[in-house]
């Protein structure tokens, strides 16, 4: 990956732009009024093959499928993304877990860990319909199955992942 | 006296709605129907199609609506985005803006022949319409190409423009009497005003931070607004227009902390009130006033085109896009609107000929029709020209060859 190239559209919004191996690459235009529009080039063109758009909810949901947060590909048996020290993992809540039943406040994560709560998503029953809070207060409370998306560095997160799902590195 | 605020803000809606059918701004169909609606409405013997009266209430809402175009124009105005492409903006915007303005000017001058009159044309006619250009790139999907940073940036550069000239015009234009002395020294005055204003509105600026510090919406809405309403009022005591009063405080305000959440709060305000504005526009003008400009507002469209298309394709290529890129460029940035019928306006409250408002609203419609072709079709053009030139090389050959 050759970098992303990013760029102010005054009035419009910003715009990201991002080169891929193959030649081609992808734009990514954020609007001001928070729907986002996808498009490609293909390698050696200046205007755009086909794009699409996609209301803030589903740009949202179509990034985490792009993360990984559903299915992770067997090649990378954790998902990680390494910005400098930083760590943004997605952790599903164990049904035993020392946190479960406990609220953000009590745990005190950011406090004792420095670990920051960006996201809870959660299933229902069905494991279908899908509710998303973002950057929960301290009130929120873990339950088990809940996907948590946290950020930190990477002992606290190992840390963090114990508590979570039981489970260590 | 609601009904007939009623009717007028039920023909907005009806106005608006249709421009997002058809994904296009409203702007140059509110004035159609003001036209075509309001006081000068066509009148047949079987029906009378003046729904629309021009009420004491409907000129406080446009006056307000200036205001607020104004106020937003300076909000939007942040200097992180001018540093950040400041040198794309600078020299595509200077020489795109310069061009056309000496091309308004010279229009102005041939019809006219006096100084004020050029100037007004010279507005009318220089600045594009960032709002219908935003959406016709948005439509034809090219807000992803690299030629459309220069487009935006030139818009962002033209903005700026549209600040100093609306300053200078309205004091000259104020101030405007018996020499050339004094109406130049009105407009210097209202530059210097404003530069004393903009320098001093950074330490206001502190002190309206500290004031707005944490304040709940309720808070900053009142106190925004009458903010804006004392800048008019201090602006109109100082000989400057209301205008340039409402414009310095956006631009003051847009060095705050609390630049976002206004921007946000008052775009509501502006759309509303903006419409009125659009629509009493339209509701002033005489339609049987389109033959008596019919000459000026035709040159003025050839002109305009033309000129246009030249100027961005000069400036496209100083930036270094070449081929397609420097066509699209030519040909988007056609379309007029919003500052072409505030400097209309303007003209009109300091009692200058009557002949601008019915040029500048047949100059909006027409350019309004054209601007969408001219960039749906920037593609085939460049490839006609692209072969013009084939066949002229050629043509060169064997006349050379021979």
């Amino acid at each position: 990956m050759s970098g992303i190239k990013e760029a102010e559209l005054p009035g419009l919004g910003k715009k990201y732009q991002v080169e891929l191996e193959s030649g081609e690459s992808v734009v990514v235009v954020i609007y001001d009024e928070g729907h986002r529009e996808l498009f490609y080039f293909p390698a050696d063109k200046s205007e755009p093959a086909c794009s699409f758009t996609m209301t803030d909810q589903e740009a949202r949901q179509i990034g985490s499928i792009i993360g990984g947060a559903f299915y992770q590909p067997r090649m990378l048996e954790k998902l990680e993304m390494a910005i400098a020290e930083l760590r943004i993992e997605w952790l599903k809540v164990a049904p035993d877990a020392q946190v479960a039943g406990k609220s953000i406040g009590d745990l005190g994560l950011r406090k004792n860990l420095g670990i920051t709560v960006i996201a809870i998503i959660e299933e229902d029953k069905k494991g279908k319909k899908k509710t998303t809070a973002i950057n929960p207060g301290p009130s929120f409370v873990f339950t088990p199955g809940q996907i948590v998306v946290v950020a930190g560095k990477t002992g606290s997160i190992e840390q963090f992942q114990v508590m979570a799902t039981g489970k260590g590195e | 006296m609601l009904v007939n605020l009623g009717i007028i803000f039920v023909l907005a809606s009806l106005a608006i709605l249709a421009a997002k059918k058809i994904k296009y701004c409203s702007i140059p169909l509110l004035i159609l129907l003001g036209i075509f609606l309001g006081p000068n409405a066509p009148q047949f013997s079987w029906m009378d199609l003046s729904l629309i009266k021009n009420s004491e209430s409907v000129e406080l809402f446009s006056r307000l609506g200036v205001l607020f175009l104004l106020f937003y124009l300076g909000l939007e105005f942040s200097i992180g985005q001018v540093v950040q492409n400041s040198k794309l903006i600078v020299k595509g915007g200077s020489i795109f803006t310069g061009l056309n303005f000496f091309r308004g000017l010279a229009l102005g001058w041939v019809f006219f022949h006096s100084w004020p009159c050029a100037l007004i044309v010279a507005g009318i006619t220089t600045v594009s319409s960032s709002a219908i250009i935003t959406k016709l790139l948005v439509e034809t999907k090219r807000t992803a190409n690299p030629e459309t940073e220069l487009i935006l940036g030139i818009m962002v550069y033209e903005d700026i423009f549209m600040a100093f000239f609306l300053s200078i015009l309205s004091g000259y234009l104020l101030s405007q009497g018996s020499s050339l002395l004094v109406s130049v020294t009105g407009g210097l005055a209202a530059l210097s005003f404003i530069m004393v204003v903009f320098f001093l509105g950074r330490r206001l600026g502190i002190v309206l931070d500290r004031l707005l510090n944490k304040p709940s919406v309720e808070a900053l809405v009142v106190v925004t607004f009458t903010l804006l309403l004392l800048s008019a009022v201090l602006a109109e005591t100082l000989r400057v227009s209301e205008a340039v009063g409402a414009l310095l405080l956006g631009l003051i305000l847009a060095e705050t902390a609390q630049v976002k959440k206004l921007v946000q709060m008052f775009t509501p305000f502006r759309d509303l009130f903006g419409a009125v504005f659009f629509l009493s526009f339209g509701m002033q003008i005489d339609y049987h006033h389109f033959l008596t400009v019919l000459d000026i507002t035709a040159w003025a469209v050839i002109l305009t085109v033309a000129g246009n298309l030249l100027a961005g394709w000069l400036s496209a290529l100083a930036c270094g896009y070449r081929g397609a890129a420097a066509a699209n460029i030519a040909c988007s940035i056609v379309a007029r609107g919003e500052f072409a019928i505030i400097v209309a306006g303007l003209a009109a409250s300091a009692g200058m000929s009557g002949a601008f408002q019915p040029f500048a609203a047949l100059y909006v419609l027409i350019l309004a029709l054209l601007s969408p072709l001219l960039m749906k079709r920037s593609k085939s053009l460049y490839n006609f020209f692209i072969r013009l030139r084939k066949l002229s090389r050629k043509t060169k050959n064997i006349l050379t060859g021979a």
